[in-house]
């Protein structure tokens, strides 16, 4: 670590973390709610709608802790220069804490906004928009006093400019619901599918360069390309959400034929990352954070590119829209494309911030992997629930909980997969606060041997 | 790897490199495929607002179905049910729950949902929701039953029979007023669930559009009701017989 104020990093990415396990803890309630019978006295005080919004926010103040955790701890790095100001970075890591467990503890109290994903009332809205541009004033003036302009400093602050500005279209309130559903989609699909690739392919680069020592010139190339590609077919792909809300026809065309674009740019991400990794002019040191970038492009073409490409024409998505198909593709696509780049800026970060650079990737690794294969079974069962949806109360015209009850085992499979989860999540974590120092695993191998 | 000799390595090298992409094709392919898709993403959104209101029926948008919009976003209905598809996936979608289960439907479920769900192994919250909210909310929830959402969900599209249908068609054996409208030959003018003659409108749904009491004046006096009306007036059916006729229709929803 060059520059002191990198370490502004460190607790924007531990209660990142904290909040990760938080939300998968609440991701566990959710899937018992699915399948067993809760009194209704329990319900009537804790319902699902309250947990749901909760697992919810915090998968959204996660990820943007650890995107605004890792624009500081890139940035100084980047522009060869401290950070602004860290005085305001640590004061915005209070006040972004403080609204999240403010939040959180307003929907127990029913204190919403009451639109999914969305829920945050006003008031705690303005202060976020407070933040967001004190913050967005912290990079820009960092950048603009370094004077060091680059490809991966113009894609970041282009996607944290463009995610804030999105925000706001979800703040007021609309009367027509259509309208409402139409703008709503400009913050949750212009976020997932723009200013946070944007983002994500900014830092995806920054890691790329750091760790293959590939040529800056070829990797910011291919990094206009892809962004180039993220945002042609994800603007207009916007479409593919106003299908059914009333909105006119020709948005069944528009929709489907660049959302059908999609998986493009993932897929040239992933050929990109692997040219990288095989032109790699440095040794392997950390292999938890190839592990990710490989492992985080692959899953990022699959939960995003291929899940989201199997049910977007219009043909498909009439039966589909709505259901558990949805869900399963939810989860893979945040898990794949945004959860995993955080935990591989994490797995760069930490060890730094921790003082630990070289380190043992055994537990690192049982973490990825446990993950990885709990996530993907959890897509699983929810794509199969989903498809006995579509088929049972869509095609045949089941009765909604009739459906649903043929799905029950399916949830109940997707609630033990969940534990596998947590288990990984658990010992990554563990992971990332306390690296396993080298020396021992080495000490050890060489008292097996001894004994040997 | 094969090394080929130097000079026809950096000659491959350079024609490749040119084959390739520059870093200004690079940067114009930034700019062409952002700007054109942002530039087509706006023009439509202009579109979409121009013909929106159409589409939504937004003249009946009353002020009381915006207070029934404030009404499902106080209570956070929106992260257990979905609407338009949209939402939480743990309960029913409620784009046409008003054509699906009606105004008392509706009113008894937010009502008492722990005596309407009793025996669902899924429960739905009593939120303590006031009478005069419960009223906002059903006039909200019909005017989004009314939004042309291309004929979603499929599952209350007309193209499957509807659940009232169903249940019509299951009931007709005990329904005088069932027996009464195929003896006195409507289906020869109409259709209901796809059965009858296509002269006159399908029937699917009419119970939404009229009472029985309006819809037993229209059987006997179509153009007292409905001045276009090409129905002819019936005066050969009783009364009586047409009150049970409205009474069936009336529950066609």
């Amino acid at each position: 670590m060059e520059f002191k104020s990198q370490k502004v990093a460190y607790p924007y990415f531990a209660l990142a973390l904290l909040l990760f396990v938080l939300q998968v803890l609440m991701g566990l309630w959710l899937a018992i709610n699915y399948f067993v019978t809760l009194p209704q006295g329990l319900v009537d005080v804790f319902p699902f709608a309250t947990a749901r919004a909760m697992h919810t926010n915090l998968l959204v103040l996660w990820i943007l802790l650890g995107f605004m955790g890792g624009t500081y701890y890139i940035l100084p790095d980047e522009t060869k220069s401290e950070l602004y100001s860290t005085k305001l970075a640590y004061l915005l890591f209070v006040i972004f804490a403080v609204t999240g467990v403010v939040a959180l503890v307003g929907f127990l109290f029913g204190w919403t906004q009451g639109k999914p994903l969305l829920e945050i009332p006003v008031p705690l809205d303005i202060v976020v928009v407070i933040g967001v541009l004190l913050f967005l004033f912290n990079v820009g003036m960092t950048m603009i006093t370094a004077k060091r302009w680059t490809a991966i400093q113009g894609s970041l602050l282009g996607g944290l400019v463009f995610l804030a500005v999105m925000y706001l279209f979800g703040i007021p309130f609309y009367r027509n619901l259509s309208i409402d559903w139409y703008y709503w989609w400009w913050v949750i699909h212009l976020w997932v599918e723009g200013a946070w690739e944007l983002i994500a392919a900014a830092i995806f680069a920054w890691v790329l360069i750091k760790i293959t020592g590939v040529d800056r010139a070829v990797v910011e190339k291919w990094l206009y390309v892809e962004i180039g590609l993220f945002l042609f077919t994800g603007i207009a792909g916007t479409g593919h959400h106003y299908y059914w809300i009333g909105a006119p026809r020709y948005w069944l065309w528009v929709g489907g034929i660049f959302s059908a674009l999609e998986p493009l740019p993932i897929l040239l991400m992933v050929i990109d990352t692997m040219r990288h990794v095989k032109d790699r002019k440095l040794e392997i040191r950390r292999p938890m954070v190839w592990t990710y970038a490989v492992g985080g492009a692959f899953f990022h073409l699959l939960g995003a590119g291929l899940w989201g490409f199997a049910h977007t024409l219009p043909q498909i998505n009439y039966y589909t829209h709505g259901s558990q198909v949805t869900v399963s593709h939810g989860h893979l696509a945040f898990f794949g494309a945004y959860a995993m780049l955080n935990l591989m800026v994490f797995y760069f970060a930490m060890p730094n911030l921790v003082g630990r650079e070289d380190h043992s990737d055994c537990r690192g690794k049982f973490g990825f992997w446990t993950m990885v294969s709990s996530m993907f079974c959890l897509g699983l069962c929810f794509g199969i629930a989903g498809i006995l949806q579509a088929y049972l109360e869509r095609v045949l015209g089941f009765g909604y909980m009739a459906a649903q009850e043929q799905m029950r085992l399916w949830f109940m499979i997707a609630f033990f997969c969940g534990l596998g989860f947590l288990v990984g999540l658990l010992v990554t974590v563990y992971d990332l606060f306390f690296p396993k120092p080298i020396q021992e695993v080495q000490a050890k191998k060489v008292v097996a041997q001894a004994v040997a | 790897m094969k090394k080929p000799s130097l000079n026809v390595g950096q000659k491959n090298q350079k024609e490749v490199k040119a084959l390739v992409l520059s870093k200004k094709t690079a940067v114009g392919i930034f700019f062409v495929g952002t700007l054109s898709s942002l530039i087509l993403f706006l023009i439509l959104t202009v579109d979409t607002h121009r013909q929106v209101n159409v589409l939504t029926k937004a003249q009946n948008l009353s002020e009381e179905a915006v207070q029934g919009k404030r009404v499902w976003q106080k209570y956070n209905c929106n992260d257990c049910h979905t609407i338009l598809g949209f939402g939480g996936y743990y309960a029913p979608d409620m784009t046409k729950v008003y054509t699906r289960i009606g105004k008392e439907g509706i009113r008894q479920r937010v009502k008492n949902p722990e005596k309407v769900l009793a025996k669902s192994w899924r429960k739905m919250p009593q939120q303590n929701v006031q009478d005069k909210e419960i009223e906002n909310l059903i006039v909200f929830l019909k005017w989004v039953s009314e939004i042309d959402t291309h004929d979603w969900p499929p599952q209350d599209s007309n193209k499957l029979p509807s659940s009232s249908i169903r249940r019509m068609i299951a009931t007709v054996g005990i329904s005088p007023g069932g027996a009464l409208f195929k003896e006195k030959g409507c289906f020869g003018c109409h259709k209901i669930g796809g059965i009858g003659s296509g002269a006159g409108p399908a029937l699917d749904g009419v119970g939404t559009k009229y009472d029985a009491e309006t819809l037993a004046r229209y059987i006997k006096e179509p153009a007292a009701v409905n001045p276009k009306s090409s129905m002819p007036s019936l005066s050969e059916v009783s009364k009586d017989d047409a009150e049970q006729i409205a009474r069936f229709l009336a529950g066609i929803k």
